[in-house]
């Protein structure tokens, strides 16, 4: 089994790569017809109608369209080489909800699928569905077919439904929370030919025209002008790496302009590190050149290791490890490091494997690095010292066959702390800035302030941690949650804590996060205050107690237990949390909602980097369901998920939205800037903070901190061993 | 430190923090990203004001940098000319494993050789993982022939790559040097070797499409 998944990772190292070269003519491998430009939805696309074609796989991108019908927000991501999605989030201009401010702000989502690829006379046709999940002022369907006519010339032909046939099934049936699939809708109404072609002119320009049956209606009514002709034109300006920008004319009286820009996963500007070169492998000398040192007499000198431990903790102190704690014998030397720099664990290894080279005697021939997170082993890597001496400047599947990962001992043994590693006093002061998205009165909110952060850690995986926090300035106040019935009206804060019945919802919902503003006070915060104990009772079981203030808005005790074998595909946990919801103004004060939440989940690593995610439980708001998470991860640390949780509430309980659900997006700083970093980037964008389907947001969990270093990523990311 | 210092770096950081950030934490964990893109527009015009005020002394010429070197330095010595960068440095060897040899910039860049052969480099941002020349012995032999040659590479998706190449080699246009035509995924290249009792102390090598040609002169072998 574990052979088999092994050689199946390493396959992906030896595949051929034409990109590595830049743009190759001819490949043997058929991929899907590529975009040339996007549309004002943020889809490969002719000017606003969609094209069969889709984006190289992984990209994920970004367009920026307006013009005085809406100005639209788009996020494409190509989820797998056929399937292309995208979020959007749009002002509409002339469209009026409860708000009445004669626009609206609106979230929608679209998929589509490229089915068949072009051959010979066969064009390539995709089905796409636009806005299906949203209030519908997008919502429409399409089938498309994209062929070349010439080497520079590309028309599509398509039939479209809803939006695109000009039938609009804006305004929602009252009543209506929106943000489910409308599937009664789909492929619904009348059918209508929509149509584009465009012109690659040379690299950079290319020009479009289409002719649409969108016909603008409630926009153009909520602006008193006539609805736009049928026929539109743009051109389209490529630049940079990966930006364009278009200009575009809906019917040749609307004027509009777009922006464009995409990041590949696959290319970035320092594929291999800008990190330093590794000290190299340092070969032993002849038996007879050092016969003390290959007859292990040394390990009899209890001098010998607290020296080589100290020498070894210093040089893997340089290359961001922590030498944790280190067992020697005369041949055989295990190491426990925590690698506090690079991306992929198995560049900590590597780089550890040739430093213990350089510092053991010759008579040590079995080398175990074992990876710690926080003081807690998660899995050792054994390797023969003479296959690292053997096996420098070859591929990296060759040392991968070579080595044996398994289960890290729970209990230290013989490990002897290195001086001075516990306890160990870390602390930071720094800035903060926060960030809200998707408020409906003003889209981007931010806070910025000043940061304190300290961590204690009195003894291997018994950790003390506080963050301190003092707002500065920013858009986001105090205020308190949407007044119901009123729509747009918010309570004041004085008014909120003045009536403890507001806490709940008029449908009996306990208000656990839509008064999440309420915790925006000017004084101090303290965002996070406790004491986590991890331990690992068993080899293939891990633990973690956190208790304290475990996040702004809760406190309480949160337990969890992860099952994970290291060469497993599949964990399992659980996790049960006692919480009672915090004071808004008063750092140590608690209010009277308490309630317990708990999750059972499974997590599931398949092949190519996709994962999946199970929780079934209770939720904050003492309501139960389930979550469901996918997410494409690269070997590079790229991480793109959506998730969707479902709870007993009703769509009318849970309010607008209908149930929870958003996506989630995570770059290595590292990707971008070519400096070794484990920082990311990154953000979860979900629907508006309702108090259906919540979790308690504690930090520390298990699965994440154990899986670096278990088989699945630690294979995906091997080719980085000699790194 | 003691709890008196810390004190006080504790009192200086929170009066600056809104400004800069500090503690005692590897900057490689605890800065934000907000941090950091700032840090990184800082050190983007630091390096652009350093870039006005040139140094008044001229740079050195190659020559005198080996001089100096070889004065300096008693290990054996490369001196490398990076042509898509634009710079020439000269490399130390710090390691040895079997015939290959490791070289080394100061700033911690590293060509990795053998036998006058480039087998990888380290610490460029487009690293050579590993070559493997089924051509060496053709060059080093001097003979005409023909031969696979697979370059690996460190892809910007995390994982080494192979690129394979097909390659022909010959004498060139000089006495004494072999010239090694490759030819795949849609380029090609041409290394120059100038052999002498099968070392190669002169030779032009391309390492991968973005990094294009190194020269390597051996100073001390």
């Amino acid at each position: 089994m574990r052979r088999s998944r092994l050689t199946g990772r390493l396959m992906a190292t030896t595949l051929p790569v034409a990109f590595l070269v830049g743009s190759v003519s001819s490949t043997a491998v058929a991929e899907p017809m590529q975009a040339r430009n996007m549309s004002t939805y943020g889809m490969p696309g002719g000017i606003e109608t969609p094209t069969a074609e889709a984006l190289p796989d992984g990209t994920l991108g970004g367009t920026l369209a307006y013009s005085e019908y809406a100005r639209r927000h788009n996020i494409v991501f190509q989820a797998m080489p056929r399937l292309t999605t995208a979020l959007r989030y749009s002002r509409i201009e002339g469209v009026t909800d409860h708000n009445d401010l004669g626009h609206i702000w609106d979230r929608s989502f679209d998929l589509r699928f490229q089915f068949l690829d072009e051959a010979g006379w066969r064009p390539a046709v995709a089905v796409g569905l636009q806005d299906f999940m949203g209030t519908g002022v997008y919502s429409g369907e399409y089938v498309v077919a994209t062929k070349n006519i010439t080497p520079t010339v590309r028309a599509s032909v398509g039939f479209g439904w809803g939006r695109l046939a000009g039938e609009s099934r804006w305004p929602p049936e009252p009543g209506d929370q929106g943000g489910k699939p409308n599937i009664d809708d789909w492929f619904s109404g009348s059918a209508k030919p929509f149509g584009s072609i465009t012109w690659q002119v040379n690299d950079r320009l290319s020009l479009a025209a289409e002719y649409s049956n969108d016909n603008y209606m409630h926009e153009a009514n909520g602006l008193g002008e006539d609805e736009p002709g049928n026929l539109n034109l743009a051109a389209y300006y490529r630049f940079g790496q990966g930006y364009e920008v278009g200009l575009y004319t809906l019917g040749g009286d609307t004027f509009g302009a777009q922006f464009s820009f995409s990041l590949n996963p696959n290319k970035a500007p320092y594929p291999s590190g800008l990190e330093k070169a590794p000290a190299p492998v340092r070969p032993r000398p002849a038996p007879a050149a050092d016969p003390e040192g290959w007859s292990g007499q040394w390990a009899q000198d209890p001098t010998a290791q607290p020296a080589i431990q100290q020498a070894l903790s210093d040089a893997l102190a340089k290359e961001g490890q922590l030498l944790e704690s280190m067992a020697l014998s005369g041949n055989r030397a295990e190491v426990r490091i925590r690698n506090q720099r690079y991306i992929q664990q198995a560049e900590a290894i590597g780089r550890t494997a040739r430093l213990m080279t350089r510092a053991l005697p010759p008579s040590v021939e079995t080398m175990v690095i074992t990876s710690s997170a926080d003081g807690i082993p998660t899995s050792s890597v054994t390797l023969r010292r003479s296959d690292v001496e053997r096996l420098e400047n070859t591929e990296a599947g060759k040392i991968a066959s070579a080595v044996t990962l398994s289960d890290a001992r729970p209990y230290p043994g013989d490990l002897v702390a290195t001086e001075g590693m516990y306890p160990r006093f870390r602390w930071h002061i720094g800035p903060y800035l926060d960030l809200g998205l998707f408020d409906p009165g003003e889209p981007l909110r931010y806070e910025v302030g000043a940061e304190a952060r300290a961590t204690y850690e009195i003894m291997p995986g018994l950790i003390l941690a506080g963050t301190l926090r003092q707002r500065a300035f920013g858009s986001m106040d105090q205020r308190g949650p949407g007044i119901p019935g009123q729509r747009g009206d918010h309570y004041t804060p004085e008014e909120y804590e003045a009536d403890p019945s507001l806490e709940t919802t008029p449908e009996g919902v306990p208000r656990v996060r839509s008064d999440t503003r309420m915790y925006r006070s000017d004084g101090p915060t303290i965002p996070e205050l406790t004491l986590a104990w991890y331990a690992r009772p068993s080899d293939t079981i891990y633990t973690r107690v956190t208790a304290g203030l475990l996040e702004r808005a809760y406190g309480g005790v949160s337990a969890e237990a992860l099952w994970k074998p290291v060469n497993s595909p599949l964990a399992l946990g659980i996790e049960i949390n006692r919480v009672r919801k915090r004071d808004f103004e008063d750092v140590f004060g608690f209010r009277d909602y308490e309630v317990t939440t708990g999750h059972v989940s499974a997590y599931y690593e398949f092949a190519q980097g996709y994962t999946a995610q199970l929780d079934v439980g209770q939720y904050l708001a003492g309501d139960r369901g389930a979550t469901i998470s996918l997410t494409r991860e690269f070997a590079n640390g790229w991480r793109i998920g959506a998730f969707a949780t479902k709870t007993d509430l009703s769509e009318d309980e849970f309010g607008e939205g209908s149930f929870d659900k958003g996506i989630s997006i995570s770059i290595p700083i590292s990707w971008a800037t070519g400096q070794p970093s484990r920082q990311r980037a990154g953000s979860t964008i979900r629907s508006l903070s309702r108090d259906g389907g919540a979790r308690l947001n504690v930090n520390g969990r298990l699965y994440d901190k154990v899986r670096d270093s278990h088989s699945v990523k630690l294979y995906e990311g091997w080719g980085r061993f000699w790194r | 430190m003691s709890m008196g210092s810390i004190r006080r770096t504790v009192m200086t950081c929170a009066a600056l923090a809104v400004l800069a950030s500090c503690g005692n934490e590897g900057s490689d964990q605890a800065e934000s990203p907000f941090t950091i893109a700032a840090r990184t527009v800082g050190e983007a015009v630091a390096a652009r004001r350093a870039a006005k005020q040139e140094p008044a002394t001229p740079p050195k010429s190659p020559a005198e940098m080996a001089a100096e070197a070889l004065r300096v330095n008693p290990a054996p010595l490369i001196m490398v000319g990076f042509e898509s960068l634009g710079r020439t440095q000269i490399m130390a060897m710090t390691g040895q494993n079997g015939a290959t040899r490791t070289y080394m910039t100061p700033s911690e860049e590293a060509l990795i050789i053998r036998n006058g052969m480039l087998v990888g480099t380290r610490g460029l941002g487009n690293d050579l993982s590993v070559a493997e020349p089924g051509t060496e012995s053709l060059i080093r032999s001097g003979r005409s022939g023909s031969a696979t040659r697979v370059m690996r590479y460190y892809s910007g998706d995390g994982l080494e790559r192979p690129l394979s190449f097909d390659c022909n080699t010959g004498p060139g246009p000089k006495p004494g040097v072999t010239v090694e035509n490759c030819e795949g995924h849609g380029v090609s290249f041409q290394n120059s070797f100038m052999v002498q009792g099968g070392q190669i102390p002169v030779s032009r090598q391309w390492v991968g499409p973005a990094l294009g040609y190194v020269t390597i002169q051996t100073l001390r072998p």
